[in-house]
């Protein structure tokens, strides 16, 4: 008998464990959802937004914004600790938590989202505005974006850059038009007696030689699927000026003979060498440090590798116009770039206790980013005119493209300005293939035709 | 005890938290997998109900076929490698006589306490273009140097050995434990009748682990099948989805492309192929008194 009252009462305490367990989850979970409408409801009340920084200032209240934005190298470390600095002085009642953001394609954004718990600002590529303009979990920014005359900061080549597919505003970008720039290294091309190769043929003559004297003629991190894209973008753009960005949007199709020219010509320069032999495996550092190291020749990247290549190479480093298949195509090529900006930046959560003061803050974190990048960075390529100057000069690189910059008549995206997620992961992929030398040009365009069907 | 478990209400509360776990964190979730692998969704809106249509994609995607043959690949080179050499380094420390077993018993769990991350950070740099195992063929003069991660057939096996290298020792584990259950009376018998140590062990040591291989199979089979983390971290699933699972696919289409509907059609497969490969391993360890059973079981009803 006491047998049986002790194991009936060792299954009661196990079960009462297991339901206060329970029993607090929930009642965390019902304070939770108890609150989401009234968040709503105080967001939808006190804007305007100025109305509720206004409010906090004057209550002296203490308010933590979580933010989810990347923090991994200089060109994200730099603005983001100038902003913070910033905000100090402008809402010193205002702290920000950083929550820093995984290379992991949104996934960490998507489940926060799906079990509510988004921060209240956070960095929205284009598909992440798509995925949560759907289920509602962006905020509309236009009012802000109006009273805080973010609009008429932006240049007038960005203004499309802030809106959506609907014409609505739900981020802040802080980029402006980027571009994909053909680095190379300038001693070791004298050093071997080369010129900058205008057309393909040059390009393969480039190679044997760098080849012969063992250097890697383009290193590219072909881990990174956007590297792969842009890698077949610089090519598809010689005969195409849409380049990838027309496929995105359905106006050209990669059976057209502008992309099989273009898939055959890359077949025909990975068949020669151009890229490292194990480049679908190589991530960017190793990539950058053989290309900084002078053990690759050329290396392609966005424009804001200016800065740390100029820092490591000094003036042996210089970015050249893509080749082309001849030399009338490479002069007409000159006007169109690989690359382009996005709509994406900073979004805020409509959930958010502190919607409309987040909605505020994070407009003055954009400009703040974009103050930043011109005078630390080094980069005038942002959103939004600052009227701020660099802190030093401009690197060669950078005038020899804002000089460059008038004569650009088209650009096309980078991969994660696509809108269609179908033909990103495709061209990611399928990029990689060619890139790898294993997969022929006709297995290329075979592949990306099913996966758009 | 007898008393004990005549208590059906204690029984059924002492089972209780286990199963409830069991119901709302895995048998659930897999039914809502199934569920919504009928619709169309994007993980946070309403979702649509599609039908098969998931399913007539799934099976017209060319980097199904490819995630299959993969698994398979994965799958059975794992499993010989595991088991082959588990067995053979367990019966061999379990020699008494052997020197340096103690050492040897923790060089080969050593692996297994690694983070998987760790371990493909390890072999990533040994793999590489100009990592140790290149370096090494030029060393000796040799001129087979690979693109061991890059190349579009061989990276599986290249992975999946890098999988069985770090589990080996669990399985290793398994079966050292499970030759110290078998008592020394059959190996002395043995021994009297004339046996060879071989012999012994083939046909006390393994016939007596059965079970521990049932299980052994069990983890390494499904394990194959489900390969995801050693794919992710060494090849990104590249060249160009070459070295892709279903679950890799899954990820693909849920994470990537927000396409969770066709995600989790991918995932029911790998549970359904999960499921098939528990049954023909059931089937085959049936015990012998179980196999009576079918037996006499059939000679009735024919009889009937």
């Amino acid at each position: 008998m006491k047998k049986k009252v002790l194991s009936s009462l060792i299954c009661l305490s196990m079960c009462a464990t297991m339901l206060f367990g329970c029993g607090n989850a929930a009642s965390e979970q019902t304070t939770t959802q108890d609150q989401a409408p009234a968040a709503e409801t105080t967001a939808a009340a006190e804007t305007p937004a100025a109305e509720a920084a206004e409010t906090t200032e004057a209550t002296g209240e203490k308010v933590t914004l979580s933010i989810y934005t990347q923090y991994a190298d200089d060109d994200t470390k730099v603005p983001y600790d100038y902003a913070v600095e910033q905000l100090a002085e402008a809402y010193p009642n205002v702290e920000l938590n950083l929550i820093v953001q995984a290379q992991d394609d949104g996934q960490t954004l998507k489940t926060l989202a799906a079990t509510g718990q988004l921060p209240d600002i956070y960095q929205a590529s284009t598909d992440l505005i798509n995925t949560f303009r759907s289920s509602n979990q962006i905020m509309v920014l236009n009012d802000v974006a109006e009273s805080t005359g973010f609009l008429e900061k932006l240049y007038d080549a960005n203004k499309d850059l802030a809106y959506a597919e609907d014409g609505n505003i739900y981020a802040f970008p802080f980029s402006g038009q980027e571009y994909v720039l053909w680095y190379y290294n300038k001693a070791l091309f004298a050093e071997y007696n080369l010129e900058v190769p205008q057309t393909y043929d040059d390009l393969l003559n480039c190679i044997n030689v760098f080849k012969e004297n063992g250097i890697v003629p383009l290193a590219l991190f072909g881990q990174e699927g956007w590297n792969t894209a842009a890698a077949f973008d610089v090519i598809a753009t010689r005969y195409n000026a849409g380049g990838i960005k027309a496929l995105d949007e359905g106006s050209a199709s990669v059976t057209d003979q502008a992309y099989v020219d273009a898939a055959n010509t890359m077949e025909q320069l990975v068949a020669a060498g151009l890229y490292q032999s194990d480049a679908t495996t190589t991530n960017y550092d190793q990539a950058s440090q053989m290309f900084l190291a002078g053990e690759a020749a050329m290396f392609i990247n966005g424009q804001w590798y200016i800065e740390d290549a100029t820092k490591a190479l000094g003036e042996n480093v210089d970015w050249m116009f893509y080749p082309a298949a001849d030399a009338a195509s490479y002069e007409a090529g000159k006007a169109a770039f690989s690359g382009g900006g996005s709509a994406s930046g900073f979004a805020v959560n409509p959930d958010s206790p502190n919607a409309a003061l987040a909605a505020e803050v994070a407009e003055f974190i954009t400009e703040k980013y974009c103050e930043a990048k011109v005078m630390y960075r080094h980069n005038p390529l942002v959103a939004l005119d600052t009227g701020k100057e660099p802190d030093s000069e401009y690197p060669a690189m950078m005038k020899k493209l804002s000089d460059t910059l008038p004569s650009i008549t088209s650009t096309t995206k980078f991969t994660w300005g696509l809108t269609n997620s179908t033909f990103n992961d495709a061209i990611q992929s399928e990029s990689q293939g060619l890139v790898s030398g294993q997969f022929s040009a006709a297995e290329f365009i075979e592949n990306m035709a099913d996966s758009m069907q | 005890m007898k008393k004990y478990m005549g208590n059906k209400l204690a029984i059924f509360l002492f089972i209780l938290p286990a199963l409830a776990i069991f119901l709302i964190f895995d048998f659930i979730p897999i039914l809502q997998v199934f569920a919504y692998s009928f619709t169309q969704w994007n993980g946070l809106t309403t979702p649509t109900f599609t039908g098969l249509e998931n399913y007539f994609r799934l099976f017209q995607d060319r980097v199904f076929v490819t995630s299959n043959k993969n698994q398979l690949i994965f799958a059975i080179l794992i499993t010989v490698y595991q088991m082959l050499f588990a067995t053979i380094f367990a019966i061999t420390i379990s020699d008494a006589k052997m020197k340096g077993r103690k050492f040897l018993r923790v060089a080969y769990f050593i692996p297994v306490i690694l983070s998987v991350t760790v371990v493909c950070q390890l072999w990533s740099a040994i793999l590489s273009g100009q990592g140790l195992l290149n370096k090494l063929f030029e060393a000796f003069g040799s001129d087979y140097t690979q693109n061991w991660l890059g190349d579009r057939y061989k990276a599986i096996y290249v992975i999946a050995f890098v999988n069985a290298w770090q589990w080996m020792g669990y399985q290793f584990a398994l079966i050292v434990a499970g030759i110290k259950s078998i008592s020394t009376d059959y190996y002395e018998a043995a021994r009297i009748d004339g046996c060879t140590n071989a012999g012994a062990h083939r046909h006390i040591t393994i016939p007596l682990l059965a079970e521990t291989y049932k299980f052994c199979l069990v983890i390494s089979l499904t394990g194959g099948i489900k390969a995801f983390t050693e794919m992710n971290i060494l090849t990104g699933g590249g060249p160009n989805k070459s070295t892709y699972t279903l679950t890799y696919m899954m990820y693909n289409a849920a994470f990537k492309k927000s396409e969770y509907g066709y995600g989790l059609a991918a995932a029911t497969v790998m549970v359904l192929e999960c499921m098939i490969v528990m049954l023909v391993i059931n089937f085959i360890f049936r015990d012998k008194d179980q196999r009576k059973e079918e037996e006499r079981s059939r000679r009735k009803r024919h009889a009937d």
